[in-house]
Formats: C-alpha cells, sequence, structure tokens
C-alpha cells in the first residue's frame, strides 16, 4: 500500500491484481483476508464510519469556543474605540482603553466561568452519540452542584470537576478527531476513486491528440494525475485500498474515542464506585422492603388463616361439648381454644410490626390508622402528591410509629401532630408534641436507632426538644431509596 | 353460654330477635377458612347458598341468591388488599336489604369509616378471631342480617382512644364507659345486659345516664343509637 501514491504505472501493477481477485477470494484467501475484505460490509463498520462522520462536526465545535471569545473581545474593542473620538479631546485615551480592558476582563472571566458547564453540554452529545451509534453507554457524571448567591453560583460552577474534565476531552481528543477524520475522508474518498475507470469513457472519448488535463486523483498520500483510461484503475486500485482500510480507521478511532470518553466524561473512578454503591444499596433497601412484605402475605394466607380455622374449629368443639362432659376434657378445649385465639392475637401483632397491611393504600391512610390507634390524641396533614417509594413508605411509617409511642410514653403530651410533606427531593415527617420535651438522642431513646435508619438511606433525624418542651422530631428521607 | 347445646341458639340471641335461619353467601379466599366458616353456620341452622373466592364472584352470587347476609373477606384476589371491602360497599349500596359483614385479620380504622359512611343498619366489621368465639359470632351476623350493626370491640377502643372528647368520655363511670362501648359495638339492650351479666332494667339505667351526661338525643332504634355513639367518638 506504501507505493499507491509513488507512480501511476506501479500503481497499477500492483493494484490490478487486487480488483479481480476481491470478488472470488474465498477460495483462495486466508480466513483474516476474508474477514479483512467483508470488514467494510459490515454493520460495526457502519456504525463506526457513522460515529467518526458525525464526531468530526461535533468535536469541531470546540473551536466555536476561541473564535466566540475574540469575537466579542472584537466588539468590545470596536465600541471602545467608537466611543473615545466623542470623548472630549483633552481626556485622551484613557477613558476608552479603561472600559475595553475592563470589558474584555469581565468577558473572559464570564467565558471561563461558562466554559465548564458548556464543556458539560457538549459532552453530553459525544456520550449520546456514542450510546445511540455504537451502543456504547458511558455513565453520566454526577450533576453539577449548585453554588447560593452572587458569588456563590459563579464559584460552584468553576469548581466544576466533571465540567473540566470534559473540557479537557475535548481538547484532548483533537488527536483522535483527525483519525476519525481520516476515516471519513477514506471512506468517502475512496468511494470515489473507485468510480474513475467508470465514468472515464463516457466523459473523455476525445478525438485523439486533445491535450487534457489529467484528472486528480486524492490519495492519504498525497494525488497524482490520470490522464489515461489505463491510469484510472489505478485510482480504482487505490480507492479500494482506502475502502478497505477504512473500517479499521474508523473503528481505531471510535474506540480512542470511546476510552478517553470513559475516561473524561464519565463520572470518575470514585464518583463511579459511589455511584453503584448507592444503586446496589437502593436495590438492597428496596428488596429488604419487598421481602418484609411478602413474608407478611405469606404469614396471612398462610398460618394466620390455618390458626384462625383452628380456633374457629375450637369454639364449635367447645360448643359441641355436652353438658356432661368430663370437665377435665372440657378444661384442655377451653385452653386450647384461648391458647389459639392468643396466639392469633400475637401473630397479628407480629405481621403488623413486618408490615402494616394499610400502608398498600399509601402513606397517608396507614398514617391515618396509625394516628387512630393512638394513646395520645393526633392531628395529622400529608401533603404527598406523588408516593414515595414502597421502601421509605415503610420506612417513614415505623418512624411515625417509634415517634407516635415515645409521645405517648415519654412526653406526657396531650395533643401530637403528625406532619408529612413533599419538599423537593425529600419527603419529611414531623412529629411534634405538646409535651415535657426534655428527649435526647444521645441517651437512646430509640432515637438513635431512627437516627441509624434513617441513615442507611442518606436521610436525617433531628431533634428539638428543650426541656419543658415542646418537642419536635423532623425526619428527612429521600423519595427513591 | 359454655353449655349451650349444639344447634340451638343461646340465650342473648334469643333475647335479641327471633332466631331464624339465615340465607348466607361466603366470601374468602382461603378455602379452608371459607370451608370451616360454612361447617359452622350449617351448624347454627343457617343456609350457606354460595361459598365464592373472590370479590366478583361475591356481587354475582348476590345478585343471583339474595341473600339475607354476605360474609366477605376484605383482602381478595387479585391484588389483596381491600376488594372485599369495596364489593361490600357496593353491596350495601345495590342491596340493602342483605346485611354485609365484613371480616379481616386486620382493623382499620379508615376501613370502618369507609364501610360505615353515615349508615349503620346492616353492616358489620369484625375480626377473623372472632369466629372462634362461635356463638358470639353468631349473634353478631344475625343482628347484621337483621338490619343492625356489629363492630369490632377493637374499632371502639380505638374511636374511644382517639376521640377529641376526652372530658366528656371522662365523666363516665367504669361500667358506664363498657355500656358504652357495646352500644357502639352495636348491641342491643339486652345484648348489653346479656354481654355485662346485668339485668335489661340496669342497662337502661346505664344508657340514659350516659346519653344525658354526653348530651346525645334520647335513645332511639338500635342502629341510630350506634351511629349517634359512633358519630360522638369520631368527632
Amino acid at each position: 500500500m506504501e507505493s499507491m501514491g509513488s507512480t501511476g504505472s506501479i500503481m497499477r501493477a500492483a493494484g490490478e491484481p487486487r480488483v479481480p481477485s476481491a470478488p472470488s477470494a474465498g477460495t483462495t484467501l486466508t480466513a483474516a483476508t476474508a474477514a479483512a475484505v467483508r470488514a467494510p460490509f459490515t454493520a460495526r463498520a457502519r456504525r463506526d464510519l457513522l460515529f467518526c462522520l458525525a464526531e468530526v462536526p461535533l468535536s469541531l465545535a470546540v473551536f466555536a469556543f476561541p473564535l466566540v471569545l475574540s469575537g466579542l473581545l472584537l466588539t468590545v474593542r470596536l465600541l471602545a474605540n467608537g466611543t473615545s473620538p466623542s470623548t472630549p479631546a483633552s481626556g485622551g485615551r484613557p477613558p476608552g482603553v479603561a472600559p475595553g480592558l475592563l470589558g474584555g476582563l469581565v468577558i473572559l472571566l464570564a467565558v471561563v466561568i461558562i466554559l465548564p458547564r458548556a464543556a458539560r453540554g457538549l459532552g453530553v452529545l459525544h456520550r449520546r452519540l456514542a450510546a445511540s451509534v455504537l451502543g456504547q453507554q458511558v455513565a453520566a457524571p454526577p450533576p453539577p452542584r449548585r453554588g447560593r448567591g452572587v458569588l456563590g453560583r459563579p464559584a460552584a460552577m468553576l469548581r466544576d470537576g466533571p465540567g473540566w474534565r470534559a473540557a479537557a476531552y475535548l481538547l484532548v481528543k483533537l488527536p483522535v478527531l483527525v483519525v476519525e477524520a481520516y476515516a471519513v475522508f477514506f471512506a468517502a474518498v475512496g468511494l470515489a476513486n473507485l468510480t474513475y475507470p467508470f465514468w472515464w469513457p463516457l466523459f473523455r472519448n476525445h478525438p485523439p491528440g486533445t491535450a487534457l488535463q489529467p484528472v486528480t486523483v486524492l490519495t492519504p498520500f498525497g494525488s497524482f494525475g490520470v490522464a489515461s483510461f489505463a491510469g484510472t484503475w489505478a485510482a480504482f486500485a487505490a480507492g479500494a485500498a482506502m475502502v478497505l482500510a477504512a473500517p479499521w480507521v474508523a473503528r481505531a478511532g471510535a474506540a480512542a474515542d470511546v476510552w478517553l470518553m470513559r475516561g473524561m466524561l464519565g463520572p470518575g473512578r470514585l464518583a463511579q464506585r459511589v455511584a453503584d454503591l448507592e444503586q446496589s444499596r437502593a436495590l438492597a433497601v428496596e428488596d429488604s422492603a419487598a421481602t418484609l412484605r411478602r413474608l407478611e402475605r405469606d404469614l396471612h394466607d398462610g398460618a394466620q388463616i390455618r390458626l384462625a380455622t383452628l380456633a374457629m374449629n375450637l369454639g364449635l368443639a367447645r360448643e359441641k361439648l355436652s353438658a356432661d362432659a368430663d370437665p377435665q376434657v372440657r378444661e384442655l378445649v377451653d385452653a386450647a381454644h384461648q391458647g389459639a385465639k392468643d396466639a392469633l392475637a400475637d401473630l397479628r401483632n407480629l405481621a403488623r410490626g413486618i408490615h402494616p397491611p394499610a400502608l398498600d393504600h399509601g402513606l397517608p391512610d396507614a398514617l391515618a390508622t396509625l394516628a387512630a390507634g393512638s394513646a395520645v390524641p393526633v392531628t395529622l396533614s400529608t401533603a404527598l402528591p406523588r408516593r414515595p417509594a414502597p421502601a421509605i413508605e415503610t420506612m417513614a411509617y415505623f418512624c411515625a410509629a417509634e415517634l407516635l409511642a415515645n409521645a405517648a410514653k415519654h412526653s406526657h403530651a396531650h395533643q401530637v401532630t403528625v406532619d408529612v410533606a413533599e419538599q423537593g427531593p425529600s419527603l419529611v415527617l414531623s412529629v411534634g408534641d405538646d409535651g415535657v420535651g426534655g428527649a435526647d438522642p444521645a441517651r437512646g431513646s430509640g432515637l438513635s436507632g431512627l437516627a441509624q435508619r434513617a441513615r442507611t438511606v442518606d436521610g436525617q433525624v433531628d431533634v428539638v426538644s428543650p426541656p419543658g418542651g415542646p418537642t419536635r422530631v423532623t425526619v428527612t428521607l429521600p423519595m427513591r431509596a | 353460654m359454655t353449655a349451650s347445646p349444639p344447634a340451638q341458639p343461646s340465650p342473648p340471641q334469643r333475647a335479641e330477635a327471633a332466631p331464624r335461619p339465615l340465607r348466607v353467601v361466603i366470601a374468602e379466599d382461603a378455602a379452608l377458612f371459607r370451608e370451616g366458616l360454612a361447617r359452622l353456620l350449617a351448624d347454627r341452622g343457617h343456609q350457606v347458598v354460595a361459598g365464592v373466592g373472590d370479590a366478583d364472584a361475591l356481587l354475582a352470587a348476590v345478585d343471583r341468591h339474595r341473600p339475607d347476609v354476605a360474609v366477605a373477606d376484605i383482602r381478595m384476589p387479585p391484588t389483596h388488599t381491600d376488594e372485599g371491602l369495596r364489593a361490600a360497599i357496593e353491596l350495601r349500596r345495590d342491596h340493602p336489604g342483605t346485611g354485609v359483614l365484613v371480616l379481616s385479620q386486620y382493623i382499620e380504622t379508615r376501613y370502618a369509616a369507609r364501610l360505615l359512611e353515615g349508615n349503620a343498619a346492616g353492616v358489620g366489621y369484625l375480626l377473623k378471631d372472632r369466629v372462634a368465639d362461635v356463638a358470639e359470632f353468631a349473634d353478631a351476623l344475625s343482628r347484621v342480617a337483621a338490619g343492625g350493626t356489629a363492630l369490632d370491640p377493637e374499632v371502639v377502643g380505638q374511636l374511644v382512644r382517639a376521640t377529641r372528647h376526652v372530658q366528656g368520655i371522662a365523666t363516665l363511670t367504669p361500667r358506664e364507659r363498657d355500656v358504652l362501648a357495646l352500644m357502639a359495638e352495636g348491641r342491643s339492650n339486652a345484648g348489653i345486659a346479656a354481654a355485662l351479666v346485668v339485668s335489661a332494667g340496669v342497662v337502661e339505667k346505664h344508657v340514659a345516664s350516659i346519653f344525658a351526661k354526653l348530651g346525645l338525643p334520647a335513645s332511639e332504634a338500635d342502629n341510630r343509637r350506634v351511629l349517634a355513639v359512633l358519630r360522638y367518638l369520631r368527632t
């Protein structure tokens, strides 16, 4: 292939045997060569090429930055110059230079601040392209943190690590862009070169002796002129070689690009690890909630039904014992009957502790039932436009149950309020009472256990309970585990 | 009660109303419990005209058989949440002549409220455990079939605990509180007398005293009285 670009005659010698060999290759060529010949016609080759084709303009978008920047600076300069003549002649240049310099600095600063965010945006496009064309999923980086205030917001944008990495990607990928552009060039120009022998006879049928400019043929290693029909076969050979090479160049470019994307547009190793752990933890939390629910259902449909039937049959047996039955038998049946009923009550409490059935209808219903059973009067208000994840509902329910029990046991309260609301991404459960206060999470009392449970989903528990009351405990949980 | 011979109504039942054999439809997805319940009812002289396993079949069976009373489990297929309750509410609307007794392994105050919804006639809500006390269960069933009320003591207990009329309740003597709870369960004076092992006259005196202390309108028909008491407790 190296010899292709030098002269037409060598090209012909090297190229001609290959042309007829391509269709009839199967029998003589080795499997590897066959694969090489087939490569341009595979779906993968098409995908790689398409990816390279799309990446070229997308990557060039990075040059919009300096263009926009210099354009803006130029505008400011022109404006500054334009205003200087209108200033009094005695003032000289300073009044014009100062705003121009200042404006330039401000724009430079603004561009630097916006750069990471804009690079993120471009990064999203690159990742989407890889996902949709190549099927290569590159995980998204963590979302940018939002700063607060006039200074905080730009500061947060400046400190955006993933944004700067995305900007670095746009620069570092420029060599890869060259490879990708070459792949597009190989494919497009190679196809064009293949056509030379076919149109030559149609357009170059001038009378003999007509002097014509040679037609230029482009190859990756330079161009050569073709002046005769025989020469077009050299162009054809060069085209065939380029078309055969194109998939490999495209594959190399695409692979290098995806590798860069994973390293620089992805979430970063630590962030990825955190994301993985969060995901597996959420799965574990959801799974345990589902397991508990299934367990309750199995109890309900199995042991509880059997016990209820047993108690019923014992009740019937007890009625059927005739008046003169052996008192010992009567006593035994009575005891069995009572035992079955007690076991049923125990089992019901157990099942309720595993998964309260009222939760099937959502947190508001379950909390209403809970409030109805409370020893201290409860005022309940719920504002949940969406249903939280089941595991979160269960957690909020048991937190409320624990807090209500605490209020009844320790606070001597006359009135308890329970408020549940969705606030942004969080579910906020707030339980307040008018009792004696002095609840301290550090001294056991179930509050520390509550906080521990909330932490398993990155939730938190805030206790405000001055001595003398009132007490307010606020549990914040994510809507999804 | 302890020595009542088989297939004979127990004394409190006789005091309630003339015991008559009832035509019953049972809806319960656990076959074991359904069969047991059917045997128990047959044993007491009632006729189980249909035993079904889900809410749709319950509605169809009531449409066809027009029973005196339907006994329905709350959790039934397909979702195992509150199918039975919804069917019961539908039955109460479409078949006022059929009493509806809802059974459940849990008591949810919300369910009770949805079931009663301003009308306590011919409705019951009991824990499945109560079936084990055969005579009392049969009594409750007859009451519901006759247009009365049968609320589980646990529902009543929750209502009493959660009521805001703490001071009103505090003026009652312990005995009067017992009578109030039994009234809320839907029992008649005779039923209350039997449960507390006192004479009907004593109960009447307690009832009058309760109504006077709580400022409720004087006692009327049983199911209206239940409603008045429940409304008092719920607000």
